[in-house]
């Protein structure tokens, strides 16, 4: 199970969904939910590298679009990965399905695409079959369609 | 994972039995029973449940109402849509009827141009058959002056002709009585020498009264078909 989850969403009422359905997948012990990338980056930035208790979370989902921030879903995973430091699993979750941004979260090291629908369950559940590959660094780039 | 202490599980323990108040949440994750506390794990496992169906009652609900709120943003979506298409056509009508009321206008402006136009040719017509009229009667007078002047001049003309003729007339008759009165002279005058002279007179006496009787005639003869001609002339006329 994972210990942290983060979820960086602009639709506050998803988070209850994710949050609901991590609980009763046994997926993450705690998911703690943002709706801005800016405070996500303000986090991260306080957490990497100068955090001596790791209370960066394990995993990280990201919405492609965050309505209200400064920035997308997969430049905040350029900055966790390439600025910030590369140390959480790390992946977008968004209904879009757009090859082209696919491609561009992969390019900044994005571990996976999780496309959310009404029915998110199915996936995350087959996410987290995969997370040990994720966390390893041995799995490779997935989409959950 | 934690392992509670005794005094706590009895804590929970009690409280569940008693005021039926259970842990909730993510904290159940790392909680765990204590080897062999068989009535702690069933705990647990009455928490867990309790708290699952929570959250499955809590999921449903939520994705009820993202269904509901995407099915309203849809809605919100059209309706902004329909409201610009709205919008669009109200202009479109605006634009129609402002293009309308110039049409009008100029319509208007047309048809009071025509209007006073047709006024003007008709005031025109009027005055051109008033003209027209005018014209007629002037015509009618100059054809009727023109026949009187022809009249007139015809009878001038037949005057003229019947003073010609009288006058021609007179001339004949008055010729005419001066050669009778001659030639009475002249035999008369001849008669009366030979009688003077004692000639011989038997010729001369029976011509002398011939004569006279000849010029009688033909003098009332001449007379009457000058009479006889007058009167025919006066009846034609």
């Amino acid at each position: 199970m994972i210990d942290t989850l983060m979820l960086i969403d602009d639709e506050n009422l998803f988070h209850l969904v994710f949050e609901d359905a991590c609980s009763l997948l046994d997926i993450a012990i705690s998911v703690e939910a943002l709706d801005s990338s800016d405070k996500a980056a303000e986090m991260f930035k306080k957490w990497f590298p100068d955090d001596p208790n790791h209370e960066r979370p394990e995993c990280v989902f990201v919405d492609l679009n965050i309505l209200g921030s400064s920035f997308d879903g997969i430049e905040m995973i350029r900055k966790i990965n390439h600025e910030y430091g590369n140390g959480c699993v790390i992946g977008i979750i968004s209904s879009s399905q757009d090859e082209q941004e696919i491609e561009k979260a992969k390019l900044v090291g994005a571990q996976f695409w999780i496309i959310k629908s009404d029915d998110i369950e199915p996936r995350l559940e087959e996410f987290h079959k995969d997370y040990e590959g994720y966390k390893n660094r041995t799995a490779p780039f997935k989409v959950y369609r | 994972m934690i392992k509670v202490t005794e005094h706590t599980r009895n804590v929970l323990l009690e409280v569940a039995k008693k005021r039926k108040v259970y842990v909730e949440g993510n904290f159940l994750k790392i909680l765990s029973a204590p080897d062999g506390d068989t009535e702690f794990e069933e705990y647990l496992k009455i928490c867990k449940e309790k708290d699952s169906d929570k959250r499955r009652q809590r999921l449903e609900v939520t994705k009820q109402v993202q269904s509901q709120n995407k099915d309203l943003e849809q809605a919100a979506k059209e309706n902004v849509r329909v409201n610009k298409q709205l919008e669009k056509a109200l202009d479109e009508a605006e634009a129609a009827k402002n293009k309308a009321e110039e049409l009008l206008i100029t319509s208007k402006a047309h048809f009071r141009n025509t209007e006073k136009k047709e006024k003007e040719q008709n005031q025109k017509l009027t005055e051109a058959l008033k003209e027209a009229e005018q014209a007629h009667e002037e015509t009618h007078r100059l054809r009727l002056e023109a026949e009187n002047a022809k009249s007139k001049a015809e009878q001038d003309l037949s005057l003229l002709q019947k003073k010609t003729q009288t006058e021609l007339m007179g001339n004949i008759v008055r010729v005419a009585l001066w050669v009778i009165m001659g030639v009475g002279l002249l035999t008369t005058a001849l008669y009366v020498f030979v009688m003077v002279r004692g000639l011989d007179a038997k010729i001369i006496e029976s011509t002398w009264s011939n004569l006279f009787g000849i010029l009688l005639t033909n003098s009332f003869s001449i007379i009457g078909t000058i009479m006889g001609v007058k009167h025919a002339t006066k009846d034609k006329e």
